[in-house]
């Protein structure tokens, strides 16, 4: 039996397939199934043509439920790649192995890979592309689009390399180091600095509350809040959601709800501005 | 300013081409460009003449989305239909941009509905690609996979929002006129809350021990030292890089413990 080998070609193109078709037909059911079988058609004809049971075996092997976050953890198909390469030509490598890189590295990488690019990525580019755009500068959202594919198409197509070449021992000695604990460990630290530096800029909530005492007009805003601790009200309204949303785990709908009943009451009673 | 059905459509589509899962453009194209309504504005400004002042419109429309995070098949609030027909009305209207942030916000939470009908009628596709699995037809699972889901988000996409736009303009103008006083500082007030909550959410979602403290960080930094974004994300930078070097390369055993705590850890101060 001839060797069957993936050209360089082939995984780069199972990686384009993957980047622009990946969501396709997302659905509650198998989330991300049918796009990993798109994304690998080529493949499994190439791998499989020869052998029709194998060949409708690899098929449904990839119709079963998958959702990871598309673009770090794109690794985990790059790393399937690799297995279903290998098995074709003759490995042991059995059904159970592979299902068990797919649903034991799906959720670690949604993880990381929402962290970084959902979570720290994102309002880091979006707060510089509003911050130009909110002057009428149309750079603003060109360079926030440019930025965006110029960082994340490289650090997708290298994920997704470097799975196929590493493979699945090798991804799990990366995830047995520290290096990805630190990364992430970083990327929160930066993001929450990020977050904080967002708060105070866009959560413009004051206090026009003035207090007259006999000829001495008192605003609260400004000597007592301001002398207290500038930006206290974005940071109380921001420690207050988090407290709902985390320790109090109320619905993202329903904390929106309270905020916009504080907003009724406060703004109604000229207790809050902005 | 009137919208003729004819730019209508084209936000619809506008709408579509963000919509999370569009191939068009990619999937980072998508969720990550055109649905933030910093682009998706823009873009309704070109199709209605005045990109700059969709632009503006955009960027406050997208202030309570900038920490937006989609993730295991939830979509929270839906900002391409805020940021598309969000931008369209705030620009028929003429109304300021903290108001314009909050007649928008209806929109966001009404295309949630969207994406829960398209999440719920995929499935059906998923199920034809079953059968099709059975008989080992690759090109049907494939062409399952992309032609009718994408018909079907297009219709799902295209139609309300193009109505919303066409009919919507003129009643949100009406109603725009009648707002002053209290009632429209009680819109800008919702207006400087919601931040909050993207912000919130977003820092759940990155949360490990000591996250808040650097939080306040960089809440001081704007208030005290009145640094820009940009220079307050590469200090944030360096200070991650020394922080994480400290964490992991000297304690190695404390940086584990730390890594175990992350799940269950609930006070962070």
């Amino acid at each position: 039996m001839a060797e069957k080998t993936l050209t360089k070609q082939d995984v780069t193109r199972a990686f384009w397939r993957w980047t622009f078709f990946s969501h396709a037909n997302y659905n509650y059911e198998r989330l991300e199934a049918t796009g990993l079988v798109h994304s690998y058609k080529h493949v499994i004809k190439k791998l499989y043509g020869d052998d029709p049971e194998e060949y409708k075996a690899c098929i449904l092997r990839h119709m079963q439920f998958f959702n990871t976050e598309p673009h770090i953890g794109g690794v985990i198909p790059g790393i399937v790649l690799a297995m279903e390469e290998q098995r074709a030509n003759g490995a042991p490598i059995t059904d159970e192995a592979i299902n068990g890189v797919k649903t034991g590295l799906m959720g670690p990488f949604a993880g990381i890979g929402d962290t970084l690019w959902q979570g720290t990525l994102t309002p880091i580019l979006l707060a510089f592309g509003i911050s130009l755009g909110a002057q009428g500068n149309l750079l603003g959202p060109i360079a926030y689009t440019a930025l965006m594919f110029g960082i994340m198409f490289p650090v997708a197509y290298i994920c997704w390399m470097q799975g196929y070449k590493l493979g699945a021992e090798g991804v799990q000695q990366v995830l047995a180091g520290n290096m990805l604990q630190k990364i992430i460990t970083g990327a929160s630290a930066m993001g929450a600095m990020v977050l904080g530096a967002l708060s105070a800029q866009f959560i413009t909530t004051t206090c026009p509350v003035v207090i007259t005492i006999g000829e001495m007009q008192l605003s609260i805003q400004d000597t007592v809040l301001d002398a207290l601790f500038k930006g206290l009200l974005p940071l109380i309204i921001t420690l207050a959601t988090l407290w709902m949303l985390k320790d109090r785990k109320m619905k993202s709908t329903t904390v929106m709800a309270i905020l916009i009943i504080i907003g009724i009451i406060g703004g109604g009673l000229g207790i809050l501005g902005a | 300013m009137s919208i003729s059905l004819f730019q209508a459509f084209l936000i619809g589509v506008v709408y579509y081409l963000g919509n999370i899962g569009t191939p068009w453009l990619s999937l980072l194209g998508s969720i990550s460009v055109v649905y933030k309504p910093l682009v998706a504005g823009t873009l309704v400004g070109c199709i209605l003449g005045d990109p700059i002042q969709g632009c503006i419109y955009g960027a406050a429309i997208n202030l309570p989305y900038v920490a937006f995070i989609s993730a295991g098949g939830t979509a929270p609030a839906d900002p391409g239909l805020a940021g598309t027909v969000g931008t369209a009305w705030a620009m028929a209207s003429g109304v300021d941009t903290t108001a314009a942030m909050t007649i928008a916000l209806p929109l966001g939470l009404l295309g949630t509905m969207i994406w829960v009908t398209h999440m719920t009628l995929d499935v059906t596709f998923v199920h034809m690609a079953d059968k099709a699995a059975e008989e080992a037809d690759l090109d049907r699972i494939c062409f399952l996979h992309v032609v009718p889901p994408q018909i079907l988000m297009f219709c799902l996409c295209v139609i309300p929002a193009c109505a919303a736009t066409y009919f919507g303009a003129t009643a949100v103008q009406g109603l725009i006129g009648t707002l002053t006083g209290v009632p429209l500082r009680i819109l800008q007030v919702i207006g400087s809350l919601l931040p909050a909550l993207g912000i919130a959410m977003n820092l759940r979602s990155i949360s490990r021990p000591g996250t808040l403290l650097f939080f306040v960080a960089g809440l001081i930094m704007v208030k005290y030292l009145g640094l820009p974004v940009i220079a307050i994300a590469a200090l944030g930078g360096i200070v991650a890089y020394f922080y994480t070097t400290l964490l992991y390369n000297n304690a190695p055993a404390a940086a584990e413990g730390a890594a175990a705590a992350y799940d269950d850890d609930e006070e962070d101060f």
